[in-house]
């Protein structure tokens, strides 16, 4: 009879670990990125699939967005004669730099200038990342930023889910954490 | 109910920027010399008609800030600009793009151009800031601008409405 009380509670016991470990994992699978606090300048704007397009970077090598699926996508517009562009791109080098790691990647489209301009303008501030060139200017209107610089976020499924207001500091960890949590939390 | 703030400027010329502030929002003014626009778009590898063009406005470098806590809608279409007494007209981004689509302009350089006017209509967000270039005829006489905002989500809040009277284009130093 105290064996199988023993037995009975060992049971009970093993249950409420199960349960535990259940409703805990239920919970994490639960927390979505609209659960994840937005910080300040970056809002939600759920418009659906983002606009394909396809675009040569500085070295002439083609990028397709909708080829870039499985990971999330900070796709950023600039020019170099923007001033806030200039104070940004150095804080979305370092915010690269420390995501280099996870399923994240930063997509940057000059909006229509030229292939010497922009590359004078990343060497002069010491800019590794490569541009897309937005040559006539249409990509960007098609996406319709606020103004320069603007910055969408991509999700995996590639549908877009936030916009970035004006240009943000990337590197400090309100923004990385951010974007750490929306890539380790379900969508 | 309208808040109304009223800024009259007692200089004769504006050089130095203008700038307003209220609880809600501050606006800026800088009236750029048809030298400082030729050169920014030349150096950007504007066609030379372009610039032609270009030099014989008036470009005023708008910026905007929103410090209150709601969305402040810009929709330029409700600003109002006059000079001496006489309605000035702000020619549409829409004009420039028929005008220089008309000029064979590289598309390039229409939207460089494009980008660097203030959008027509743009809620700006709490703490958010933009701005650009507005583009009006030239003149010598000093312009009044009035600049109506709605707020609120639904733009159900109060308007607020700025009036800056004597803004003045400004003219390559003799």
């Amino acid at each position: 009879m105290r064996h199988t009380m023993r037995s009975s509670a060992k049971v009970f016991k093993l249950f409420i670990v199960v349960l535990t470990f259940c409703i805990s994992e239920s919970a994490m699978a639960n927390e979505t990125a609209s659960d994840i606090k937005v910080p300040f300048g970056i809002r939600h704007y759920d418009i659906g699939a983002a606009q394909n397009f396809t675009l040569n970077d500085i070295d002439g090598e083609a990028f397709e967005l909708n080829k870039s699926k499985g990971h999330w996508i900070f796709l950023h517009f600039w020019a170099s004669w923007c001033g806030p562009c200039k104070e940004e791109m150095p804080m979305i080098q370092k915010l690269s730099d420390v995501m280099k790691d996870e399923k994240f990647q930063v997509v940057m489209i000059n909006t229509a200038e030229d292939e010497d301009t922009i590359f004078e303008f990343l060497s002069a501030i010491d800019i590794k990342l490569n541009s897309l060139m937005d040559v006539d200017g249409l990509v960007t209107e098609a996406w319709k930023p606020r103004g320069l610089p603007t910055t969408f976020l991509i999700n995996p499924e590639g549908e877009v889910k936030y916009q970035a207001i004006g240009g943000r500091e990337w590197d400090k960890l309100l923004y990385t954490d951010f974007l750490k949590q929306l890539i380790h939390k379900a969508n | 109910m309208i808040n109304f703030a009223l800024i009259l400027l007692a200089s004769a010329q504006i050089v130095q920027p203008v700038a307003v502030k209220t609880a809600e929002l501050e606006m800026k003014f800088m009236a750029r010399t048809p030298d400082q626009m030729v050169s920014f778009y030349e150096a950007r590898g504007f066609p030379k008609a372009m610039l032609d063009v270009l030099k014989q406005q008036c470009f005023i470098t708008v910026g905007i800030q929103n410090n209150s806590d709601d969305k402040i809608w810009l929709d330029l279409s409700t600003w109002t600009f006059s000079s001496a007494g006489k309605p000035i007209k702000r020619e549409h981004r829409d004009y420039w793009k028929k005008r220089w689509q008309e000029m064979n302009i590289p598309l390039s350089k229409q939207s460089t151009f494009r980008w660097t006017l203030i959008p027509e209509t743009l809620d700006y967000l709490p703490g958010e800031h933009e701005g650009g270039n507005i583009v009006l005829p030239f003149t010598k006489e000093p312009i009044s601008v009035t600049a109506t905002f709605a707020t609120g989500e639904n733009k159900q809040g109060e308007k607020i409405s700025i009036t800056i009277d004597k803004l003045f284009c400004a003219e390559n130093p003799q």
